[in-house]
């Protein structure tokens, strides 16, 4: 479903952050991202969002060569991935209702639809109590259950996940790995980055391991 | 309802409460646009108002030719016939004496003075449309006619004719002018304001597009927006044009006795109206396509332009 081949990544001003990745996600897998800060995972994840764009090699997901869309068809391919952001990224001046209606918002769904989609995503990260609260009246952790609903009120079929439990203790960690875990039972392909040894231990899924841009292992769950 | 119908739906809402969401800051935004547009609206209002008041008076070169007062049928044939004859010629129109006496008792107010004479004081006389502007070759003519059997006068008025013409060919050029002047300062002033607009809600959009928002998704609202500033800014300019020519055409019409013309200021017809209204509405559209263009450039999630 996702495939990396030869993938290089260089940003502008030098940075290489991914030499020559080639690495494979199959349909309906869970797989964790391990490796040191600047080893390359978020730059992994961006490229099979579509988010970057490689330099080189290809990223091939849903059957799709990511490098070959169009800016539109590439904008189209992130409406069917879920990405929690590393910060978040959710707006302060809407409350957390709104931040997760933006993709169906986006996508043209009908209110009552969308209204439906936005409290039972809430609703499965624990936060449809706090629909009218805004985002900077959130904890850490419910900010990234907040951001976990966003990216699954689409209902995509692969979601994306960079350091989802970075900065979180054990308890609101653990609990965020569980949520992954129920989306990947029910089919979702999920790809999450993670250094947190805990969390990986309780996800129990292969792990591809980075290193200064390049695959330096693989491992099956044990 | 279509998907298509919806984004749009959403982008209009949006752009309308952004509006009222700050309506001290939209209102001025409009009015500055506004007096813009203004300006060529009492130029166009002013050109129309002297364009009626010159419709009624020949501007087409032409040559009146009096006859004696003496002057028989037989004449009048023979000088028609030369008139008609000449290659500058392209129509001729005879007005018998009891013509112009008719014509000149029913435009005038003299109407009491003509009934107490005892005999009609004007004479037959031609006006000969001429074909050429060339003033040598219009003299020409008019020389050759005055010296007709017959022929008291000959009156050439066509350079003051081509004078007029000439000034409101200027006028319209002046107008053209100012409206393209103030409409590229409408598309600008347009387009600066949708800027900042778009520079402060650069994280909506940069998160909008991470989700999965098009290029035009994202210039939608955007686009509503100067489209409704343009055309908001182009109603209250025929507002604000209406009531300058309203002021001015009432001290205009205080005038009118003092001339046998009557004065009056002619503001905008209905067609012109919507072609205003429309013409703004287009440059706030395009102010506004050429801003968000210009800062979505700068921060397309996958690193292309959008």
């Amino acid at each position: 479903m996702i495939r990396f081949s030869a993938v290089a990544k260089r940003y502008p001003g030098g940075l290489e952050a991914l030499r020559g990745v080639t690495a494979q996600v199959a349909e309906g897998e869970m797989v964790a991202v391990t490796g040191r800060s600047g080893a390359g995972k978020s730059t992994l994840l961006k490229l099979a969002a579509g988010i970057e764009r490689a330099t080189s090699g290809s990223v091939v997901v849903h059957g799709q060569n990511v490098g070959a869309l169009g800016e539109t068809a590439l904008a189209v391919l992130r409406r069917r991935i879920g990405f929690v952001f590393q910060d978040h990224k959710l707006l302060f001046d809407r409350n957390a209702f709104e931040n997760v209606a933006l993709p169906l918002r986006v996508a043209g769904f009908a209110r009552d639809e969308a209204g439906r989609r936005v409290r039972a995503a809430l609703d499965k990260v624990g936060l449809l109590a706090r629909e009218k609260a805004n985002p900077v009246a959130l904890s850490g952790g419910e900010q990234q259950r907040l951001c976990i609903a966003r990216a699954i009120v689409n209902r995509p079929s692969i979601l994306i996940a960079d350091e989802p439990t970075g900065n979180l203790d054990a308890d609101y960690a653990a609990a965020i790995v569980d949520l992954f875990a129920s989306f990947n039972q029910v089919g979702v392909t999920v790809m999450m980055s993670t250094h947190d040894e805990a969390s990986l231990g309780r996800l129990g899924c292969r792990r591809i391991a980075l290193d200064a841009g390049r695959v330096a292992g693989e491992a099956q769950p044990a | 309802m279509s998907v298509w119908l919806r984004l749009h739906g959403h982008a209009l809402g949006d752009a309308l409460r952004r509006m009222a969401a700050q309506p001290l800051g939209a209102a001025f935004s409009v009015l500055v646009l506004a007096v813009a547009i203004a300006l060529p609206v009492i130029a166009a209002v002013a050109l129309r108002s002297a364009g009626a008041l010159t419709s009624g008076v020949e501007t087409d070169p032409h040559v009146n030719v009096y006859l004696t007062l003496d002057a028989t049928d037989a004449d009048v044939k023979r000088i028609e016939s030369a008139l008609r004859s000449n290659p500058q010629t392209a129509s001729v129109r005879f007005i018998s004496r009891e013509d112009a006496l008719a014509e000149l008792k029913s435009s005038t107010h003299l109407a009491e003075v003509l009934a107490s004479l005892d005999r009609n004081p004007l004479p037959h006389a031609f006006t000969v449309r001429v074909r050429a502007d060339d003033v040598a070759k219009l003299t020409a003519a008019r020389e050759a006619w005055a010296k007709l059997p017959a022929v008291d006068q000959v009156v050439a008025d066509f350079e003051w004719s081509q004078r007029l013409r000439g000034w409101i060919r200027f006028g319209d050029r002046v107008m053209a002018v100012i409206a393209v002047v103030l409409g590229a300062a409408v598309t600008f002033i347009v387009g600066h304001l949708i800027r900042l607009q778009v520079v402060s809600r650069r994280e909506e959009i940069e998160v909008s597009q991470l989700v999965g928002a098009t290029a035009s998704d994202v210039r939608r609202p955007f686009l509503y927006h100067g489209l409704l500033q343009g055309a908001a800014a182009g109603a209250v300019a025929l507002v604000l044009g209406w009531a300058a020519t309203a002021w001015l055409g009432a001290e205009l019409i205080a005038l009118t006795p003092a001339y046998a013309t009557e004065l009056k200021v002619v503001f905008l017809s209905r067609e012109r109206i919507w072609l205003v209204l429309g013409l703004c509405a287009f440059l706030g559209l395009a102010g506004a396509w050429w801003a968000v263009g210009r800062e979505l450039r700068q921060f397309s999630p996958s690193g292309r332009n959008p």
